[in-house]
């Protein structure tokens, strides 16, 4: 580690450790001491977690808890419609906010480069980036839910949507701006018009980024509880229809965690190991499914 | 044969122009407030190959580039004079770009394969002009294969991504995609300054062979370079065309004493 390593050649009388190069040595060890417990604070933190997750989670995580759906204490429920609903609800959020994002980031990037628009939408989007989840609950509570006198599955992926899109806009730009002018101008040099340049070469050649911003947003919207509380509100019983209430993990777990009853506490405990595997599986596929491919 | 040329470019009643593909004449180009080329005026023969040399910066590139349009990408560049291409001004702004650019192919400094397949790396240009049955591309993807003397290395390998070919494959790649589209001119920015000097050697003798059916317009730092394959060489220095002669007669007895001072590594 030391940078002051003998290297075997002769020195004369100025070269020999004197006092300043001892205070280096020891500012040089204090800070690689202190980054290195900070980093060592947030693994242990990371580790507790996951660990306590797979203790308290495991002892509930049965083939029954995953086919049966919610019930009252007692009666041997499971989180089955929660986990249905909230892949359905978090798929059709995709399903909305891809072609937003899309589109947007697409645009930023390539065609409204330096205009004033381009400059406020880019400014907007970063702030819905880091805007408070339970907000954009609220918002849509009041355009989607208030209006139609009724909580739904959809109102709850709009919510969903919504947060994920500026994800997406964000990745999408940054990525296509990693393309070379060279292959913009090549293509162009065909005599490709600048939407097929745009289409055929830029989004392609940018792709596995793009797609690592979509899922990384999946991941992100996926253990988001407060959008979904005003929005879809949660179902103890099976719901497939976007026009009522859907149930939801995040949504069971925070209804199940504070209760006083243990088979209940025990399935919180299950639902939230199984989401934050999800975003663990998630966060792998894209590591590992993408970096090869990138390379 | 070239003699013509030699007295002045600016003479209209020139008869060697007929055989001009491109007749540039009092071109002058800006990037926003800044002059980049100033008032130059010749030829580029049909079926010869034009070498532009001079120190960075002299403008040779951009000259290149006005050919194709390609500053058109860009705001705030600007040209005016006249560029004329089988009877018509490149630089006339009602001019259809993608058309333009079908006819004046490009090939840049870098090699730029496209996220693709070799072969659809070459269809992707024929199939925004021309609409071929699945036989007369492959028999065009071949085509322009073998004439840049890729075939043989990659004919299994069609259907694989260009980009896991070398540099100097891509770079002929590159070329066979430009003259895919047909094109009667070619121009080469820099062509093999990312390449390893076997590349680069393979692509020089590819140029004696492409001459032949197209006009070639090449920018070049390298001397040897340019005395090899080039019929013409005009020297450029701060956007001025300084001469233009044949490759012999600017190597062996320019008649500027700048251009002798470039070719013999005075400066530059």
């Amino acid at each position: 580690m030391s940078r002051m390593k003998d290297t075997g050649r002769t020195m004369g009388q100025g070269w020999r450790k004197g006092p300043r190069a001892t205070r280096r040595l020891v500012t040089d060890r204090l800070a690689t001491a202190l980054s290195l417990g900070a980093t060592a604070l947030l693994v242990i933190a990371l580790a507790s977690i996951l660990w306590t997750l797979l203790r308290n989670g495991i002892a509930g995580l049965s083939i029954a808890a995953l086919i049966h759906p919610m019930g009252p204490p007692g009666t041997n429920g499971g989180l089955a419609n929660a986990i249905v609903g909230s892949v359905i609800q978090t798929v059709v959020a995709l399903l909305i906010a891809t072609p937003i994002g899309l589109g947007c980031g697409v645009f930023l990037s390539e065609f409204g480069r330096g205009s004033r628009f381009a400059t406020s939408v880019r400014f907007v989007s970063d702030v819905l980036l880091s805007a408070p989840s339970i907000l954009i609950g609220l918002f849509v509570y009041l355009v989607l839910v208030a209006p139609f006198g009724h909580f739904s599955g959809l109102a709850g992926s709009v919510a969903l949507a919504i947060l994920a899109v500026p994800i997406i806009v964000r990745t999408t730009e940054d990525m296509l701006r990693l393309v070379p002018v060279a292959m913009r101008e090549a293509g162009a040099a065909l005599g490709a018009a600048h939407w097929r340049v745009v289409l055929f070469l830029c989004l392609r050649s940018a792709a596995p980024g793009v797609l690592t911003g979509i899922l990384l947003a999946l991941a992100r919207v996926s253990g988001e509880t407060a959008p979904l509380l005003f929005t879809s509100l949660g179902n103890q019983n099976w719901s497939f229809s976007l026009d009522r209430p859907m149930a939801s993990l995040p949504i069971a777990i925070y209804q199940y965690a504070g209760a006083s009853y243990d088979d209940w506490v025990r399935l919180a405990w299950t639902g939230a190991l199984l989401v934050t595997l999800g975003v663990l599986g998630i966060n792998i596929i894209v590591r590992f499914g993408f970096r090869k491919k990138q390379s | 044969m070239s003699e013509a040329l030699h007295e002045s470019p600016d003479q209209k009643a020139d008869p060697e122009s007929r055989d001009a593909a491109l007749e540039v004449r009092d071109l002058d180009f800006y990037y926003g407030e800044k002059q980049a080329l100033k008032s130059i005026s010749m030829d580029f023969r049909k079926q010869s190959v034009t070498a532009m040399i001079g120190p960075s910066g002299c403008g040779k590139s951009t000259l290149l580039r006005i050919f194709n349009r390609m500053y058109d990408l860009y705001p705030g560049q600007k040209a005016t004079g006249s560029v004329m291409f089988d009877g018509a001004n490149i630089l006339d702004p009602a001019l259809d770009l993608n058309t333009l650019r079908s006819r004046i192919g490009m090939v840049f400094q870098k090699p730029t394969p496209f996220p693709m397949s070799i072969y659809d790396n070459i269809a992707f240009g024929v199939r925004l002009h021309e609409k071929l049955s699945r036989h007369e591309m492959d028999a065009r993807v071949e085509d322009v294969l073998t004439r840049v003397a890729l075939w043989k290395e990659v004919r299994d390998r069609l259907r694989e991504p260009a980009s896991g070919m070398s540099g100097g494959q891509q770079q002929r790649l590159c070329i066979a995609r430009s003259i895919a589209t047909r094109p009667e001119v070619l121009l080469l920015d820099e062509p093999t300054s990312a390449l390893d000097p076997i590349s680069t050697a393979r692509i020089e003798e590819l140029l004696d062979e492409l001459k032949r059916d197209f006009t070639i317009a090449i920018v070049t730092h390298n001397m040897q370079q340019a005395a090899r394959c080039a019929d013409q060489v005009a020297f450029f220095y701060l956007g001025t065309l300084i001469e233009m002669d044949s490759a012999d007669r600017m190597f062996t007895n320019p008649r500027q004493k700048q251009t002798q001072d470039y070719i013999t590594g005075r400066f530059g």
